[in-house]
């Protein structure tokens, strides 16, 4: 049972079986190759295929229901094949010396006709390596594999002397080529040195790529048809690294999730083998034909090959390998030494050759070239593709830092599933399409359907609405904002002087120091977290404002503020923040942050310091405070936030309009028409030596008056475990001072990965 | 030294020279070369004769036309140029030069 096609063969419809087609097709391309040097090839191809449609005509005619094999293989017969064709042409397109076609042949006869021998060197030379060409009875020889190549048929032509797969040649001479770079080398010497030939097929079976069951390249499921195993079988081999290192983030996730241990990256343990089997793909991607015709895929199955017959092969193979290698050293050697004159006439064909592949507008030679950049390119690509991979594998396993942060904005099962579609399919899936794209771009694959195009293209379009859904649901609640307001009750300073300093935070804080080592970066101060544990961060979105008093007294308000869906859980909200300030007589003690937790959500709480100063009075805010300002983004950071419909106006209420601008560590006294500085010192200069003395000051004052809200720092300190901060006595500063706190650093325990994008992401919900 | 190496290289030398005798009788198509060389036993291939009516075409020596045929599609038929007569003489001078040498030698 055959099955049937037609063909439109030189304006002829031919019914043909498919294997006879193939054999035709196979025939032609022989004689493609054969004649690929000569000047009117398409002429003679042309002319022979219509020859063959003729004879074809005719038998149908005489009432033959289709063309067979036989039919083919007869005619075939009586035209001759290629390897038929050397006895009987003289001017065989591998005698670089006679390209000129009838020119040479006449200058042949001519001289033949002349004097039979005497003066006819070019027509016996000529001849005469046509003959030693096709003479089986001469020692077999190196030759370029005329019929069988991808650049210059050298690796065809070495695999034909040494009777292997050509594929394994290629293989070596590409490893050593990436090795040592002595493959390209050895490459061009050899296709340089040898003279060409069209070889006949040694090895039964092919190793091929598969093009019919592929998920990459075809490569494994090619490889499974060589063995007669199972697809999935080198599959697994291949995509093993990719597997194991995916289960190893898994289990190490597993079991440093709890700890919140930076640990390194799983693709280390399997890096190294997943790369080289990711390198042997891609060269065996590179190296293996495809089996397109018929008889390809006969040759990609071959024979059955148990165990049994591989142990008889390779170790034939191997005995034949040993002599056969050194037939060829040897005749290297004396190859090498009678060559002295013969190299040059084959560099001269080398360079006709070449010639020729330019001339014939890159079919040849580009071809060769974009092999090159094809192989390139599929390097560049797999880097590209491995490194992606790589880092897709451990941002989704390594980063649940992430998964942390997602926990304080997200809420509910649907913003975290859309959290999830929009980033596995709005991020990740261009990033697919590219890859797949690229690959297949450099590959040459196209498929007549746009079926994967559309599938990527819906996917991200679902990607993108599950992104605009959820941005709508997190900007939602963050849509309402409340505030509440507390007078904080405290005794006026003694000596006219307010001193506001940040309360210094316990050495258990998990400061974000040890990600950057040193504190003189700036980002530190403008971050808008400093610290989050399993279940809290602390913001620091804590705000000093400083106003002219209407009395004689100083006054503290806090303002809290929370964003939410509604008015009402705003101020729930807000009402939860836990902002203690402590005033011990001139110190106004006000902590660098509060802690929300995954429950409150983070809804951009803030906390606004109001600080009032009667005329006349003198107040300072200490270096630790600079950056209590909420965001620096816009100079302007008053009127960014809140001018909606759904605000309160509380600033109608106020006169918070008339706030003063501060710089940290400049003593200011109030005056009736604002804030002046006390002195034309700028104790910011003078800071580094007044900076050790400070703290004994403040504790010194501190000390008897001790006397405020001391409950609460108790329970702070009992709080603080649960709430993964807390504070302890104002022993130092919390700026600067990092350098005696390697305690800190050891005990940091937690990573905070992805800060950047969640400052953005704060930054951007704060101007929206 | 190999016999069928001799004996093809004998052959291909008088190649050309029994095709052009063939289409210098009169328009010639290829198959019809093939039958007449092959009658007068003198077996060519097809795939031989091909590459080699194109090289003389290219070298001015033969000149084709397109003729109808009755079954599909128009076959091309051969005839020589007055180069290809010329080179022809010299051929067939040479040819007979050869012959009676040949002669002269092996008959002794």
């Amino acid at each position: 049972m055959k099955k049937i096609i037609n063909i439109n063969f030189h304006s002829r419809v031919i019914p043909i079986e498919e294997t006879a087609y193939e054999i035709l097709q196979q025939y032609i391309e022989s004689l493609r190759r054969y004649f690929a040097r000569e000047e009117g090839r398409d002429e003679i191809i042309s002319d022979i295929e219509n020859r063959f449609s003729e004879l074809f005509a005719d038998k149908l005619k005489k009432g033959a229901a289709c063309i067979t094999d036989d039919d083919v293989n007869s005619i075939i017969a009586s035209m001759g094949r290629p390897e038929d064709f050397e006895a009987d042409d003289e001017t065989s397109p591998t005698a670089g010396a006679s390209q000129q076609g009838a020119t040479g042949s006449s200058s042949a006869t001519g001289a033949g006709a002349s004097g039979a021998g005497t003066s006819g060197a070019g027509a016996t030379g000529a001849s005469q390596q046509g003959g030693w060409q096709y003479n089986t009875a001469e020692p077999r020889r190196l030759y370029r594999a005329e019929n069988d190549k991808i650049l210059g048929g050298v690796c065809g032509g070495l695999a034909n002397y040494l009777r292997l797969d050509p594929a394994v040649v290629r293989i070596i001479f590409v490893l050593i080529s990436f090795g040592w770079g002595l493959g390209f080398l050895l490459y061009f010497v050899l296709w340089m040195v040898l003279p060409t030939k069209s070889l006949p097929a040694v090895v039964r079976k092919r190793l091929y790529r598969n093009p019919d069951d592929r998920v990459i390249g075809g490569v494994a499921s090619g490889m499974a048809a060589y063995f007669h195993i199972e697809v999935w079988i080198p599959r697994l081999i291949f995509a093993l690294p990719i597997i194991l290192s995916v289960i190893s983030s898994l289990i190490g996730s597993a079991f440093w999730a709890h700890a919140h241990f930076h640990y390194s990256s799983p693709e280390f343990i399997t890096g190294g083998f997943g790369g080289t089997l990711f390198i042997a793909y891609i060269v065996l991607w590179m190296v293996l034909p495809e089996a397109v015709t018929a008889s390809d895929k006969l040759e990609m199955r071959g024979e059955k090959v148990d165990l049994e017959s591989i142990k008889n092969t390779v170790k034939s193979d191997l005995e034949g390998f040993n002599k056969r290698a050194k037939d060829m050293g040897k005749e290297m050697g004396d190859r090498f030494k009678e060559m002295g004159p013969q190299i040059k006439q084959n560099i001269q064909t080398f360079s006709s050759e070449t010639g020729a592949y330019a001339r014939k507008g890159g079919s040849g030679f580009g071809h060769a070239v974009g092999v090159l950049f094809k192989a390139f390119f599929l390097f560049i690509a797999g880097m590209i593709a491995f490194g992606v991979t790589i880092a897709l594998v451990s941002l989704i396993f390594a980063g649940d830092g992430i998964l942390d942060l997602k926990s304080y904005i997200l809420s509910g099962f649907w913003q975290n599933f859309l959290a999830w579609a929009a980033f596995l399919l709005f991020f990740l899936s261009p990033v697919l399409a590219l890859l797949t794209w690229l690959i297949r771009r450099i590959t040459g694959t196209r498929s007549r359907t746009h079926y994967l195009g559309y599938t990527f293209a819906t996917l991200w379009v679902i990607g993108l609405f599950c992104f605009i859904a959820l941005a709508g649901m997190v900007m939602n609640s963050f849509r309402s904002r409340q505030h509440t307001e507390e007078e904080i009750t405290m005794s006026q300073p003694s000596q006219n002087k307010l001193m506001v300093r940040s309360a210094p935070r316990s050495g258990r804080v998990y400061d974000t120091d040890w990600w950057f080592n040193d504190d003189d970066w700036d980002w530190k101060h403008r971050a808008p977290f400093y610290i989050f544990n399993d279940d809290s961060i602390l913001l620091t979105t804590v705000k000093v404002d400083v106003l002219k008093s209407d009395d004689a007294q100083y006054h503290i308000k806090v303002y809290r503020f929370s964003r939410s869906d509604n008015s009402r859980t705003a101020s729930e909200l807000a009402q939860q923040i836990s902002y203690p300030v402590q005033q011990s007589d001139s110190v106004l003690s006000l902590p660098a942050g509060f802690p929300i937790s995954k429950n409150q959500k983070f809804r951009n709480q803030q906390v606004l310091v109001a600080i009032s100063v009667p005329v006349g009075k003198r107040i300072i805010i200490d270096n630790s405070v600079r950056s209590f300002r909420w965001f620096n983004l816009s100079g302007n950071h008053r009127h960014i936030h809140w001018s909606d419909g759904d605000e309160d106006t509380w600033e109608d209420q106020t006169d918070l309009d008339n706030t003063y601008p501060w710089n940290s560590n400049v003593e200011y006294t109030m005056t009736a028409t604002g804030l002046v500085r006390s002195s034309r010192k700028d104790r910011e200069d003078s800071e580094k030596p007044e900076q050790p003395e400070r703290p004994e000051q403040k504790e010194k004052a501190e000390q008897p008056e001790k006397k405020e809200k001391p409950e609460q720092n108790q329970n702070d300190k009992q709080n603080s475990d649960h709430n993964g901060y807390r504070y302890q006595g104002p022993e130092k500063p919390a700026h600067k001072n990092n350098s005696d706190s390697p305690a800190i650093k050891s005990t940091t325990m937690l990573t905070v990965p992805y800060r950047g994008e969640l400052g953005l992401l704060t930054a951007l919900v704060h101007t929206l | 030294m190999n016999i069928e190496n001799t004996q093809s290289q004998m052959r291909k030398g008088i190649l050309e020279f029994c095709i052009l005798s063939v289409i210098r009788r009169g328009e010639a198509y290829p198959s019809d070369i093939v039958e007449e060389m092959k009658a007068a036993n003198l077996n060519i291939l097809e795939g031989t004769l091909y590459p080699l009516l194109t090289r003389l075409k290219n070298a001015d020596m033969l000149t084709y036309r397109w003729v109808e045929s009755n079954s599909g599609p128009p076959r091309k038929y051969f005839c020589l140029t007055p180069k290809g007569e010329t080179f022809y003489g010299e051929l067939e001078a040479t040819w007979n030069e050869l012959a009676n040498a040949v002669h002269a030698l092996t008959k002794k």
